[in-house]
């Protein structure tokens, strides 16, 4: 059985594309079949991220419209053998593609892959509405800001209104130090609000810019950083492994209490 | 919205018991044709279904109270569905739209057609009582929800920020409220807003509105907000109704002289 995950926020900007390159690469190098979905229809870069932009001939829409089978759209990762993209098209013809489409679409590629991964826009409006159809599973990406946090929780209720009830949470852009000074939110806080189970926690760190500038996920870095074994954290436990959290804390250790609870994965 | 706390906006769907079945009533359809409210309207459904105390026994049926709503047959279809998630059967559409009745007649549902002159007197309840029965709601009420109902809600869950609930009485909340409380809402003075712990970005009572401090004090405890002679005020909840009784000839509450 195919795992079908939405990867979404609500507010713009906050790391989606980012995680689902970098989860779908990892799945794929740890032996998994990946499908990565843009849809993100009019903004398309997740084809950018993995450094695929060159690659891409035909997109969703096309597929849609007959004008190419869903195979030759498919785009086949330059490093990993099991990873493949399905472009979105770089037009705005947002209203073009219906939720039944997209649903169909992933039901195609649930049968042929292990995870089909679909990096949704921002907003609640229709991109968004056609990226939740098809999901099974869904991972909330915020950051430790109030506003971000706000529009988690606002679709947060969306998705259970549309029956997704497994739905984890990334919390991405933690700066200990801010947190420390109390500038910043802290997981706990955020947890506090949004109550659903934690998945992972990265770093603010400038290599995550420059991964997505080169179209090289940290994730396949030959030494990992920081933000990338906390993004393969994710990964690993999407596939059940029990990964204890990353303490970035660690230079900190008055504040390893306020760690602690992470430690202990979320009952529910 | 007033400062009666009136809002153009109608509530939202209701879950009420009726003798032999369960009434499920929607709100009237916007008044512009055009404007499509199906995704909030079902967001709504889908809240007050899976939040509500299940009063109900598996199985029992359901009356959709329509009103002059369009639903096609894959709407009723998806109603049918989620009512059916819950251990209820739909049975039922009352409805004044002909296209409506039209759909529930094919998809093979019993149709009720009032007039559209006759009021559905069984769907407001306020011509008669005050108030409905109070709603008993277990879950998170999340940013960009709103609860209204025309009684007591009485909530086991968080308020988060951005969230909304509005009562006709008053509003008990075992949970964090942190998003917006509004009791009273047509009008009631004596009514109060008790929470485990009181963050609420902003309390309305009747026609009150207070701003709660952007600063909260570190040790939270069980507060009772309610109209005193000068506004909102917030106390400890343990001790509220020994020494405080509601004035009506002041129309606030004030503390008992001994
Ligand atoms: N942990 C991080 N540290 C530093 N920069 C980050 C981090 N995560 C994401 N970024 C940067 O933030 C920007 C936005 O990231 P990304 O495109 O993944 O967000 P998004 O949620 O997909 O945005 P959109 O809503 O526009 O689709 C990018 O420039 C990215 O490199
Ligand atoms: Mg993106």
């Amino acid at each position: 059985m195919s795992r079908i995950i939405v990867i979404t926020s609500g507010k713009g900007g906050v790391g989606k594309t980012t995680t689902t390159a970098n989860i779908g690469s990892a799945l794929a190098r740890s032996g998994k079949s990946v499908a990565v979905i843009d849809a993100d229809f009019g903004l398309r870069n997740l084809d950018l991220l993995l450094g695929l932009e060159n690659r891409v001939v035909y997109t969703a829409i096309d597929v849609i419209n007959g004008e190419c089978r869903l195979e030759q759209a498919l785009v086949k990762d330059k490093r990993q053998p099991r990873l493949v993209l399905l472009p979105a098209a770089q037009s705005r013809g947002k209203e073009s593609i219906t939720r039944e489409q997209m649903k169909e679409i992933v039901t195609r590629l649930s049968a042929k892959f292990d995870y089909v991964i679909i990096d949704s826009p921002a907003g609640i409006e229709m991109g968004f509405q056609n990226a939740i159809a098809p999901a099974s599973e869904a991972l909330i990406v915020t950051t430790p800001e109030v506003a971000a946090v706000r529009d988690a929780d606002r679709v947060i209720g969306l998705l259970e209104a549309n029956s997704i009830n497994n739905i984890k949470l990334i919390v991405n852009r933690v700066k200990p130090e801010m947190i420390k000074a109390d500038e910043m939110m802290s997981v706990d806080d955020i947890l506090e609000i949004l109550a659903i189970p934690l998945i992972g926690i990265i770093p603010d760190n400038q290599k995550v810019i420059l991964s997505s500038n080169r179209g090289e996920p940290l994730v396949l870095d030959e030494k990992l950083s920081t933000p990338g074994v906390t993004l393969k954290n994710i990964a690993r436990r999407l596939n059940g492994e029990d990964v204890p959290f990353v303490d970035l804390m660690a230079s900190q250790e008055n504040f390893l209490n306020r760690l602690r609870r992470w430690f202990t994965e979320p009952s529910r | 919205m007033n400062q009666n706390g009136d809002t153009a906006q109608e509530s939202p769907v209701s879950l009420q018991r009726n003798q032999q079945e369960v009434l499920l009533t929607f709100p009237p359809p916007p008044s512009e044709e055009t404007i499509d409210d199906w995704g909030e309207l079902w967001q709504n459904l889908k809240h007050r279904l899976n939040g509500s105390e299940r009063f109900w026994e598996s199985g029992a049926f359901v009356c959709i109270q329509a009103r002059d709503r369009l639903f096609d047959s894959s709407k009723l279809s998806a109603i049918a569905q989620a009512l059916a998630e819950v251990g209820l059967t739909l049975h039922c559409v009352e409805t004044t739209r002909r296209q409506t009745a039209v759909a529930a007649a094919t998809a093979g549902y019993s149709v009720r057609q009032p007039s559209p002159t006759t009021p559905l007197t069984r769907s407001s309840p306020t011509q008669q009582f005050k108030q409905q029965e109070p709603l008993y709601l277990k879950n998170t009420i999340r940013s960009g929800t709103e609860v209204r109902h025309e009684g007591t809600i009485i909530l086991v869950g968080d308020v988060n920020p951005g969230g909304a609930v509005m009562a006709y009485g008053d509003i008990i909340i075992w949970g964090r409220l942190r998003g917006l409380a509004h009791a009273g809402l047509k009008g009631d003075r004596a009514c109060r807003i008790l929470s485990l712990q009181l963050q609420a970005t902003q309390l309305r009572i009747a026609d009150v509105v207070a701003r709660t401090p952007s600063t909260h004090p570190a040790q939270l405890q069980p507060e009772i907000a309610y109209i005193a002679a000068d506004g909102i005020r917030i106390t400890q909840g343990l001790d509220f109704l020994k020494t405080y009784h509601f004035v009506s000839e002041k129309q606030f509450w004030q503390e008992r002289s001994f």
